[in-house]
């Protein structure tokens, strides 16, 4: 394959935006993940059992002629409910049971899935039609509706730039303490902050090209815009919890339970809501998972999408929101660019080169382990501590 | 949930109420009125016959204590004896086997140890338990109680009420923090303190609690002598303002002149209770620390 086609596909809107709805899928289920490993220190290895409920429920009742908006609530209540069902029965365990409990309910998850061929087809898996998607009639908007639309996807990422111009510019030395301002920005900042606005700036501007060009690209435009919607609230609302009083009882949690508890904090209870709230989020994050594939089936839901939610939050820094943002992209970005870059430069078949990828990948973790162990976005002095 | 315990039907709670201090000056008026006849006031924690065994090893074995309100109750004994155990048994991180535990005329033992906790009594850790990746700060305010912030729906609905709270709480903490002698390390990982400091964070976090008794597990400790100076200073500036103290302690000096009534145990049983003098002369109290 020739180097200059590669590069035409990489940046071609077709492909561009649905490398967007991947990350902001796959950044919105590991926003989840980081609420109840990152912030409350839930050792939980089955969150792929959330997304698959989520995304199981909001298809069957959308195509059951239920609203969509309302299939997708009852996919997170319900997502949210498994979380309720696997805490009351596994929270007063040992973490590392948590462990093997929930990477084991999330196989009993996919196996009914795959087996009770009533509800769910089985193996087949569910087609979806363009009628029971979000904007799935919305084949050709107007020019006024577009340019809405461009204004819309300008402010979500004008607050992501302000976000990231704020971390650039205000440093929080000390942990608890108000943000202050500092004079020289470091290096690494520098670094990451100049790579995520390029990044960003790219994404935006052939993002907004779909957007305009929305009748080429059909309704994934709008998904993209919906999603990316959806993914700013949930990290606005998270950030906004994380750092009240509540954050605050489950990092409390993380750091040494038995603490909270003689403190009079209602830990199991505490333990329960990340662990809801979490699913929750992963469960709507199952939704447009299965709007973007247009088709669900078991084999979209194997643990290693767990696993990968793991990469995303640990590459960026557990216990950190924007980190695990920043995870998603990076995760992805390596994705696509290896897929594209790495035929022209080693000269295997395609089956080997999937197999390079996700080795090279993990030699990538294993690096950033030793040289960065708090991830990107992590605070280095959190390691040097003593229990 | 269930904050209020059922109440006993062993004591009046109209009548322990109308015994709360309602401020300083007759929170004073009842400490120098029970130190005067300690025997005369329903003691604030009763614990009777508890037993607590650990497979065939009887930790605990029908042992009782009694705390008076506004006293510093010391509770000794041989390593091994059970003390920690029955710390456990009373703020029920261990369930005890049998046995009842009343805390100001209420019975706890059957109740979750966060509610205990909320109800005011508020334990340490033997081993001090810093949450090190939090500030000092942040460990001060997780103790404050009642937030209106610590419900998921309230970060959506009261954030106003939020903040004011927490500026409130932030002032109550700084307050506490100079007075522990922490105030400089306000804004530092909690894991960065030395382990003397951490007894300090861990009393000031209890102190945080606003409790009715505190529970100090080896208060001194691994901490070198001028630090236990100003923990024992501490205890006694907080017992003058009513707050009440049981203490297990190996340090006998830190026992003679903080308490006023010390408890020993040994092999999980009563040995003996008394003054901290009669306690330091009696006999069976010396055989069991030294061996016969």
């Amino acid at each position: 394959m020739p180097d200059a086609v590669s590069l035409q596909n990489l940046l071609s809107p077709g492909y561009v935006v649905s490398l967007i709805i991947f990350t902001a899928t796959y950044a919105l289920f590991s926003l989840g993940l980081n609420l109840q490993w990152g912030f409350t220190g839930l050792l939980n290895f089955g969150h792929v059992a959330f997304m698959t409920v989520g995304a199981y429920t909001t298809v069957l009742l959308s195509l059951q002629g239920i609203p969509l908006w309302l299939a997708t609530l009852i996919g997170a209540v319900l997502a949210a409910l498994l979380g309720l069902a696997l805490g009351a029965t596994t929270l007063r365990l040992r973490e590392d049971y948590l462990a093997i409990l929930t990477i084991g309910a999330s196989e009993v998850i996919r196996l009914i899935a795959l087996n009770e061929e009533w509800l769910t087809r089985g193996a087949l898996g569910v087609p979806i039609t363009d009628q029971y998607l979000p904007l799935g009639a919305l084949t050709r908007p107007t020019l006024p509706t577009r340019i809405g639309m461009v204004i819309w996807w300008t402010v979500l990422f004008a607050l992501a730039a302000w976000q990231l111009w704020r971390w650039l510019r205000h440093s929080s030395d000390r942990p608890g303490k108000e943000l202050s301002e500092t004079r020289s920005i470091p290096i690494h900042k520098l670094v990451w902050g100049g790579v995520t606005a390029l990044a960003g700036g790219v994404l935006y501007g052939i993002g907004a090209i779909a957007i305009i060009d929305y009748a080429r690209y059909g309704y994934k435009v709008g998904l993209m815009l919906l999603l990316v919607t959806v993914l700013a609230f949930v990290y606005w609302r998270l950030e906004v919890a994380v750092n009240a009083p509540w954050g605050r009882v489950l990092k409390s949690i993380r750091e040494d339970e038995e603490v909270a508890r003689a403190l009079g904090k209602n830990v199991f209870w505490y333990k329960l809501q990340s662990l809801m709230l979490g699913g929750a989020i992963a469960g709507v994050a199952g939704a447009f998972y299965a709007w973007n594939l247009t088709f669900i089936n078991p084999d979209g839901f194997i643990p290693l999408i767990t696993f990968q939610a793991w990469i995303i939050v640990v590459l960026g820094g557990s216990g950190n929101n924007a980190g695990t943002l920043l995870g998603a992209v990076i995760y992805w970005m390596y994705f696509t660019v290896t897929r594209f870059a790495l035929p022209a430069i080693v000269p295997l078949d395609d089956a080997r080169l999937g197999a390079l990828r996700i080795m090279v990948i993990g030699l990538l973790l294993i690096i950033l382990m030793m040289v960065r162990p708090q991830g990107i976005l992590g605070k280095k002095e959190e390691l040097t501590l003593g229990r | 949930m269930v904050d209020e315990p059922s109440n006993s039907p062993d004591f009046s709670t109209e009548k322990l109420e109308a015994m709360q201090p309602q401020n300083l000056d007759e929170a004073l008026a009842e400490v120098e009125r029970v130190a005067v006849s300690p025997a005369l006031e329903l003691p604030l924690l009763a614990a009777t016959s508890l037993v607590k065994n650990f497979g065939g090893i009887k930790a605990v074995d029908n042992a009782s204590i009694e705390v008076a309100k506004g006293s510093i109750t010391g509770l000794v004994g041989p390593n091994g004896a059970g003390k920690t155990t029955l710390f456990n048994l009373l703020s029920n991180f261990i369930r005890p086997d049998s046995g009842r535990v009343l805390f100001d005329g209420e019975p706890v033992h059957h109740l979750q140890p966060h509610i205990i906790a909320r109800m005011g009594m508020v334990r340490t850790f033997q081993v001090a338990r810093a949450l090190s990746r939090l500030s000092v700060m942040e460990n001060l305010l997780l103790a404050a109680q009642k937030q209106t912030g610590e419900k998921f729906w309230n970060t959506w609905l009261r954030n106003k009420e939020i903040a004011t709270e927490e500026q409130q709480n932030r002032e109550k903490a700084i307050a506490i923090l100079e007075s522990v002698g922490l105030a400089h390390m306000a804004y530092e990982y909690a894991g960065a303190l030395s382990g003397g400091q951490r007894k300090l964070l861990e009393m000031g976090r209890a102190l945080m609690t606003d409790p009715k008794l505190i529970l100090l597990d080896e208060p001194a400790a691994g901490v070198n002598p001028t630090l236990i100076n100003q923990i024992c200073d501490r205890v006694q500036q907080w017992n003058r303002r009513g707050m009440t103290f049981l203490i297990i302690e190996h340090n006998m000096d830190v026992i003679m002149s903080l308490c006023d009534r010390v408890w020993v145990l040994a092999e999980g049983r009563n040995l003996a209770v008394g003054t901290p003098a009669e306690i330091q002369s009696n006999p069976e109290v010396l055989e069991a620390y030294l061996g016969q």
